[in-house]
């Protein structure tokens, strides 16, 4: 009775990130079963990039009797996002205060070979992070605490019960944006030993060092890792002008004043001419 | 084809950009004004981030600005003391400006602002605007002479200290008029992202009262010190230029500019009111309009960075 008059534990879908020392690795296993590269490590950034696709693929060394599944996890580097409820009042949408969420990453996308809830249970799902939702994120600018049933010091997360729907509308604007996807069946075994999965980034992927983590499973458990790093980086002009604007901004705007002005004046004489 | 811009971070299509500038710069070129409360809409509509649009745009609004002060000047249709006066409000203004913006933007309530002021001054002005250039184009589409203004200008401009000497305007009057008009418009210029032309104009009109034939010139001479500050000063503190978007924008500007100078000559100053008025109007209505519209999602992404 007690018990399930508890107010809902709110952080239970946060989870750690994960780490790989913390892994029930069978011992049975070598962890060279699992072997996997990507067809890109770095990606370039220049005028004409329109997003890439990157493809994961790799070998497992499994025996045919035991049939293992592959999780591929791929994580942009860390942003932390504010996001804004609208509300209405009196006919009027306003804004709420905005919650930042930090931790987060700026690109996630999970791919499997079947749905993860039918590769491994709930408890490795939150633990490693594997699916959209239990991606880490981290609102404890909202935290504080407080007295509850007479314990002192508890620290709640000052969203409640809204916090849920606060973790969904993130993923959710994340996903419609590209930026975050589930793909349950994103990886491909294209025979009994290699598999292969598709990576797509859009043009709004957010630059820096993106991981791409492998994970084999085997009756639920997991068995193997295998982890890559991917760096999407601008390149030639697009670094220029960038490293320009944080680095040299007052010459930087003037050389934009100077653009506009000079090209402002060429049009009224060619014009004038004409 | 698509260009990847470097400060927004996401690619764009070049020639909507620059066909968005074109629009833009005739209008501006054909009204005087920046038409930065026109372009600023589209660009968030299309995606850019609004603090990233209201920077980078601010090269289009300089550069069809330029190039239109450039031919107003050689018809000696620009009054320079007038412009600098305001001007040197207006960066005053800007400056107060930017950082109300950004206090704004921390709380999550720059959005509400903007939609607000664009819904309340677009909305006033373009009505008032509509009002009195229609009446105006009736009156002599009806062969009356133009209507009078009752008092020809207002007393308190008279009475305040400091007297200056405009003789471009046509004007005797205290600096303080238009130090406190340019600085009004430069606060409300940075937060909505905007010249500030439409708000210059019919201020020098209805109530500075100045010589109809300086107002244009003297408006965009005013835009193009208040925008060449206002842009410096966001590379500077906030990193929000993006000189590629910028250029793009202001190729098509100032093609579109110059068309736009050469149209307004077939119209009729009272025509070109009415059209000014009612794409104003429809502006501040259309900003207005998300006001009370149900979001298709309530919970929005705010921007990061400052």
């Amino acid at each position: 009775m007690v018990a399930a008059s508890l107010p809902p534990d709110i952080k239970q879908a946060e989870t750690p990130a994960p780490y790989v020392e913390n892994l029930p690795v069978a011992p049975t296993i070598a962890p060279d079963s699992l072997s996997t590269d990507l067809t890109q490590s770095r990606i370039e950034v220049s005028s004409s990039f329109q997003g890439a696709k990157v493809i994961l693929y790799g070998a497992v060394f499994q025996p045919k009797d035991q049939p293992s599944d592959v999780v591929v996890v791929i994580r942009g580097p860390k942003a932390s996002m504010r996001l804004i409820r609208k509300t209405q009042h009196a006919g009027v949408w306003l804004n709420s205060r905005p919650v930042v969420f930090e931790g987060a990453p700026g690109y996630y996308m999970a791919a499997s070979s079947q749905p993860l809830d039918r590769i491994t249970d709930f408890s490795h799902r939150r633990l490693l992070g594997l699916g959209l939702d239990y991606i880490a994120m981290d609102t404890s600018r909202e935290n504080k605490v407080v007295t509850r049933y007479g314990v002192k010091d508890v620290v709640v997360n000052g969203l409640e019960a809204d916090y849920l729907d606060w973790r969904r509308a993130v993923i959710r604007l994340k996903s419609k944006a590209g930026l975050y996807a589930d793909n349950p069946l994103g990886v491909r075994f294209v025979d009994q030993n290699l598999f292969r999965a598709e990576v797509t980034l859009p043009s709004e992927a957010p630059i820096g060092d993106y991981t791409a983590e492998v994970w084999l499973f085997r009756n639920g458990q997991p068995v193997g890792y295998s982890e890559k790093t991917m760096t999407v980086e601008k390149v030639g002009f697009e670094r220029f002008i960038f490293n320009s604007a944080h680095r040299h901004a007052w010459l930087y705007g003037l050389a934009c004043v100077a653009m506009s002005m000079g090209m402002g004046a060429l049009a009224s004489r060619l014009f004038r001419r004409g | 084809m698509e260009i990847y811009l470097p400060i927004a971070e996401m690619s764009v299509n070049v020639w909507l950009m620059a066909g968005l500038g074109v629009v833009v710069g005739f209008l501006s070129g054909l009204f005087g004004v920046g038409g930065g409360f026109l372009m600023a809409p589209v660009l968030v509509a299309l995606g850019i981030p609004p603090s990233i649009a209201v920077a980078s745009q601010a090269g289009h609004v300089l550069a069809t600005s330029t190039s239109s002060v450039l031919s107003y000047g050689r018809e000696a249709n620009v009054d320079m003391r007038m412009g600098t006066l305001m001007a040197g409000g207006g960066i005053l203004g800007a400056i107060a400006g930017v950082e109300i913006f950004r206090i704004l933007r921390l709380l999550g309530q720059a959005d509400l602002m903007v939609a607000l002021l664009y819904l309340l001054l677009l909305g006033t002005i373009g009505g008032l605007m509509l009002n009195e250039s229609l009446r105006a184009l009736f009156r002599t589409r009806q062969g009356l002479p133009p209507e009078r203004p009752k008092s020809k200008r207002p007393v308190w401009l008279y009475s305040l200290p400091y007297k200056m000497r405009f003789p471009r305007s046509g004007l005797y009057i205290s600096v303080i008029p238009p130090l406190a008009i340019g600085f009004t418009v430069g606060i409300l210029a940075a937060l909505m992202g905007v010249g500030g032309g439409f708000l210059i104009v019919p201020a020098m009109i209805y109530i500075l009262r100045m010589k109809a034939s300086v107002v244009v010139g003297t408006s965009l001479y005013q835009i193009v010190i208040t925008t060449l500050v206002t842009m410096i000063l966001q590379a500077v503190r906030n990193h929000t230029v993006d000189g590629v978007l910028a250029f793009i924008l202001l190729i098509g500007g100032v093609v579109g500019g110059q068309l736009g100078i050469r149209a307004a000559t077939r119209f009729r100053a009272e025509q070109l009111r009415v059209i000014l008025a009612v794409i104003i109007l429809m502006a501040g209505l259309q900003m207005g309009f998300t006001l009370f519209v149900p979001p298709e999602d309530p919970f929005i992404l705010a921007p990061t960075n400052g």
